[in-house]
């Protein structure tokens, strides 16, 4: 409507305007008659001035008439015109790039799959886009999704393929066309790209080239009816047994508020169903979902939405994760430095769970000036695992998965022996502990020690020995701690507030109240004075993550008389946390594929970090991949060190069969010593990416488009791309000039200003 | 062996606390009740040597109360001076198997069990204690009160077996290493000295909730400690088989 009325008004569409460079195209003796016309234009204002007849505000009044009415007068003498640069006819190249991947079946075009506007635009000889870009240009037809190719026809178009990738198509298309006067680009799509590259550099190219991008936006910008399972954390590797809280989040359009049910299944079997209420239109809800790693393998869990009546986009309801669930014993080396009980039920807590060792050192006596501390041993492979007490090298103390310390003051430790711990959780990626009690934090000195660098919590350096009566604390969860998988001692989070409320009371020694900046806090404890301190907290630190629990009797959570002899919130909150110590801790070896999920026929990107026993990265080894196919097929690939990072190697492989390949990663080192091997699974299927946020990205093709001086357009105006491309300036043109004093606005400026100067006189009685 | 200092000292002690220590009989021929001690210890998290009560209405001092408190005084020096547990070596604790508090101290000691009773309730309680995780270390009884004491221990724990345990039983390695348990010394005129235990459900390969020292008294030994009533060497031995048993349930 707009564009009708300024076409009507100033003769051009807007677009020539645009397009166009604005020049006065006047001869010389054009403007001495301007001069006149000036001189005239001034005796007419003299004269107005000198008409005693008129009072001031009429004249001023009349003179605001005449005075645009002379200057558009002056403007028409002065042969304004547009000069356009025009692409000359058959003379110039377009590409036309068309989305061939499965989004484009998506059916929100009035009920009708994307696909149809294309193949009703360009899947005929006389297709009308077709044939109106092939009068003015030569076409050049490309498909594009994981690959893009040039096309005969858009009939040969499928829209099966299970990838786009934008930057791609561009970059297969400037090769093709390099070379050739080429006018634009024409992209019809949807917009989706789910490559793992940006954009940046192929619009760079584009822009290099001068390459303007005409984009076609096929479909919704926003869906009215659908429900989407958008992203799911999960980790790539869990201990069997463990109960994992995900970050699970949903988004929807057209169904606020309903309550859906959210099925989780484990290589498809259900292993979980939660009810949830979707959010608003538009928005996005975090979920927390709860789910146990039952058998051990590379497992396939899906979280799922059923689909709800009359959804636009079906397939984008759920959501794929491989896991890789291990079975093995995690080893944990818990250092107490006292006999009391806490160890005792700790261990029995987690000699329960089948997938943890807790290897315990447990000093009975003290050192002497002639005898060394004494210490139980229990939970040890063999008599001469700790037969000499704490590690005293870092291969021995590397090889443990976590350290909890107990009440253990830091003069047990010799400085190497600190400064080993710090590294434990730095360099070699460990969980490490301090537990509460009467040796332990700044009560055991730990204060200006390397470790304490690495705690989440601030330690008090005065020296001060423990205080009895300790703080008596009732235990609250922290926001974070509700969720998190390390305080997880029920099943659902409701539950849990309640469960959390019913604890009898722990006591601590070690008033910890500061955290620092990056500690996250997850169990806070009350005092009989109202005084809060920490319970439970975390920090990353280098690879790994320290804790703390500061209080000296968790096991009041199994033995108080308030317990019921069946509960088991003590045993389930120390395998939980034991669980969540080892999580995440890296092997000697650690092999993974880059994306771990990829397309057959997709390059995967192999890395792989290969440490020593110390931790300390092994470079230039020999280090091979040992990729096994489903099919059993065996393929090795040769390993290159990055250079960049000590340990770092890495590889590509192309997988040819659909199904998960199993890669083995391991060799030797430089001078021949075996490095061990680590383990990745790579799942190789087709991908679904397409019909996640399936809406048309307008915004990213807007971008496009200004970046490299195009036009976006839509189906509703499509056919106005021609004109466009034809005048954008690229390939060969030839300069045309467009008139524009006899514009239709011209006319009417100035029959209108004359007619409003002379029904002002007539009431004025001056005509 | 029970003498007649031992009796004159108990009985002392007992009636110094008038009447709150032992245990009451309560009138109109109910069930006695035993209670615990008000002026115990309160809980800190350090070691509390702790005795249980039952109820006793024979003559003399009552029979849980044997050795009290010399016996302890001086296993808490020893115990201190050998050990690193922060323990509280001035003071112990007698709780009842009614009270609550029990649970807040997960080892706990129980002289001449052969005159023990109890109720349904302390069954029970004894029942969850053990459970639980709590260690119940018996001693100071001998010849046919292994009857009575079993008939208690089957009140609490009515599918119980006793297990004899050897030399090869960690207990006997959890602090000193006991070689043989020929160096037990024999309190009694009774039989030979014997260690049987009670594993978490009758599965040796699992926790040994109580350990029951018959046919010997190694608190006699503890209690007379300081003065010539026994040879060092064997009250050596006495020692050393309390700390490891008490090392054991603690650390285990």
């Amino acid at each position: 409507m707009f564009e009708s009325i300024f076409t009507f008004l100033f003769k051009y569409e807007p677009l020539v305007f645009e397009q166009g460079r604005f020049v006065l195209g006047a001869s010389q003796q054009m403007w001495l008659v301007v001069a006149m016309a000036g001189a005239v234009g001034a005796y007419a204002i003299w004269t107005y001035r000198q008409l005693a007849a008129i009072g001031g505000r009429d004249r001023a009044f009349l003179l605001a008439l005449r005075a645009p009415l002379l200057l558009l007068a002056l403007f028409a003498l002065l042969r304004p015109t547009l000069q356009l640069k025009v692409a000359v006819p058959q003379q110039n190249f377009v590409g036309i790039l068309i989305d061939d991947s499965k989004s484009m079946q998506v059916a929100d075009q009035d009920g009708k799959p994307r696909s149809d506007f294309v193949m009703s635009q360009l899947g005929r000889a006389d297709a009308p886009l077709l044939t109106a870009l092939g009068k003015r240009f030569q076409l050049r037809v490309f498909r594009f999704s994981s690959s893009a190719e040039r096309l005969q026809s858009a009939s040969d178009l499928t829209f099966e393929g299970t990838g786009t990738r934008l930057g791609d198509a561009f970059d297969r298309a400037r090769d093709e066309l390099s070379g050739l006067p080429v006018a634009g680009l024409v992209l019809i799509g949807d917009g989706s790209d789910n490559s793992e590259k940006t954009l940046d550099e192929p619009i760079a190219a584009l822009k290099a080239q001068a390459l303007p991008v005409f984009p076609v936006g096929v479909g919704k910008e926003r869906m009215t009816r659908d429900v989407q399972v958008t992203r799911v954390e999960t980790p790539r590797r869990a201990l069997k047994g463990t109960s994992l809280v995900l970050d699970l989040v949903v988004t929807q359009t057209g169904y606020a508020g309903v309550k859906v049910p959210l099925i989780v299944e484990d290589e498809g079997r259900i292993v979980g169903t939660q009810d949830i209420t979707l959010p608003g239109d538009g928005e996005s809800e975090t979920v927390k979902v709860r789910l146990k790693t039952m058998d051990a393998g590379a497992r396939v869990f899906r979280f799922r939405v059923p689909v709800q009546a009359s959804e636009e986009v079906a397939q984008n309801n759920q959501r794929d994760a491989l896991i890789e669930v291990f079975n093995r014993r995690e080893k944990i080396l818990f250092l107490e430095g006292e006999p009391r009980p806490e160890p005792k039920f700790i261990r029995q807590a987690t000699d329960e769970d089948d997938n943890l060792q807790l290897v315990l050192l447990q000093r009975t006596a003290q050192a002497t000036v002639s005898v060394p501390d004494k210490f139980l041993r229990l939970g040890v492979d063999g008599p001469e695992e700790l037969a000499t007490g704490f590690p005293a090298t870092r291969e021995e103390l590397f090889g443990y998965r976590a350290i909890i310390l107990g009440s253990v003051e830091a003069s047990a430790f010799t400085p190497e022996q600190q400064r080993m711990l710090e590294d434990f959780v730095d360099v070699r990626g460990g969980g490490l502990l301090m537990l509460g009690g009467a040796r332990s934090f700044a009560e055991g000195g730990w204060a200006g020690t390397p470790l304490a660098d690495a705690l989440p919590v601030v330690l008090d350096r005065a020296s001060r020995g423990p205080e009895y009566p300790p703080a008596e604390l009732v235990v609250r969860p922290t926001r974070a701690g509700l969720s998190h998988p390390a305080t997880q001692i029920t099943d659902t989070e409701a539950d849990a507030a309640a469960k959390w409320r019913d604890l009898p009371p722990v006591t601590s020694l070690n008033p910890v109240v500061q955290t620092k900046p990056g500690a996250s806090v997850l169990l806070t404890g009350l005092d009989g004075k109202g005084r809060e301190q920490v319970v439970f907290a975390f920090q990353r630190y280098g690879r790994g993550r320290a804790l703390v629990l500061p209080v000296q009797d968790t096991w009041m959570w199994r033995m108080h008389s308030k317990m019921d002899v069946k509960d088991p919130t003590h045993h389930t909150f120390w395998q939980r946390l034991a669980r969540w110590l080892v999580d995440g801790v890296p092997d000697r070896v650690m092999a993974a594929g880059a994306p771990d999920r990829v397309q057959k026929g997709e390059p995967v990107t192999l890395t792989a970090e290969v440490m020593d026993p110390e931790f300390k990265g092994v470079n230039d080894g020999r280090i091979t991949a040992r990729v096994t196919a489903p099919s059993g097929k065996v393929e090795d690939v040769p390993m290159e060190w990055t250079v960049e990072h000590e340990g770092e190697y890495y590889a590509r492989f192309t997988p040819t069969e659909d199904g998960l390949h199993r890669v083995s990663v391991g060799g030797t080192t430089k001078d021949g010593t075996d490095t061990g091997r680590g383990a990745a699974v790579i799942r190789v299927a087709p991908s679904d990416a397409e019909y996640f946020d399936a809406a048309m990205r307008g915004s990213l093709l807007r971008r496009i488009a200004d970046e490299t001086e195009g036009r976006f357009y839509t189906p509703a105006n499509a056919d106005k791309l021609v004109d466009a491309i034809t005048y954008s300036g690229k390939g060969v043109t030839v300069v045309e000039d467009r008139e524009l004093w006899d514009m239709p606005i011209v006319l009417l400026g100035l029959l209108g200003l004359m007619g409003g100067e002379w029904v002002f006189r007539r009431k004025r009685g001056l005509a | 062996m029970w003498t007649r200092a031992g009796t004159l000292l108990v009985v002392a002690v007992v009636a110094g606390f008038a009447g709150v220590v032992t245990a009451h009989a309560q009138r109109g021929g109910s069930r006695p009740q035993s209670q615990s001690y008000t002026g115990n210890v309160p809980y800190d998290g350090r070691f509390v040597f702790v005795r249980l009560s039952y109820p006793w209405f024979g003559r003399g001092g009552a029979r849980w109360a044997h050795d009290y408190p010399r016996g302890e005084e001086h296993f808490l020096k020893i115990w201190s001076e050998i050990s690193c547990a922060p323990s509280h070596t001035d003071a112990s604790s007698i709780i009842s198997l009614s009270d609550p508090e029990l649970f807040k101290f997960p080892v706990a000691y129980m002289a001449e069990p052969g005159y023990w009773s109890m109720s349904d309730a302390e069954a029970k309680n004894l029942r969850d204690y053990l459970a639980k995780g709590g260690f119940l270390i018996l001693d100071d009884f001998r010849n046919q009160e292994w009857g009575n004491f079993e008939l208690m221990m089957t009140k609490a724990l009515p599918d119980g077996r006793w297990v004899d345990l050897d030399i090869k039983s960690p207990i006997f390695h959890s602090f000193f290493e006991i070689t043989s348990l020929d160096v037990v010394p024999q309190a009694y005129d009774a039989g030979r000295p014997m260690f049987r235990g009670w594993y978490q459900d009758n599965d040796p390969n699992k926790r040994l909730m109580v350990v029951a020292a018959y046919n010997t008294d190694m608190s006699e030994f503890w209690e007379w400690s300081d003065t010539g009533y026994a040879a060092i060497d064997v009250t050596n031995e006495a020692y050393k088989i309390g700390i490891n048993l008490f090392m054991y349930g603690l650390t285990h």
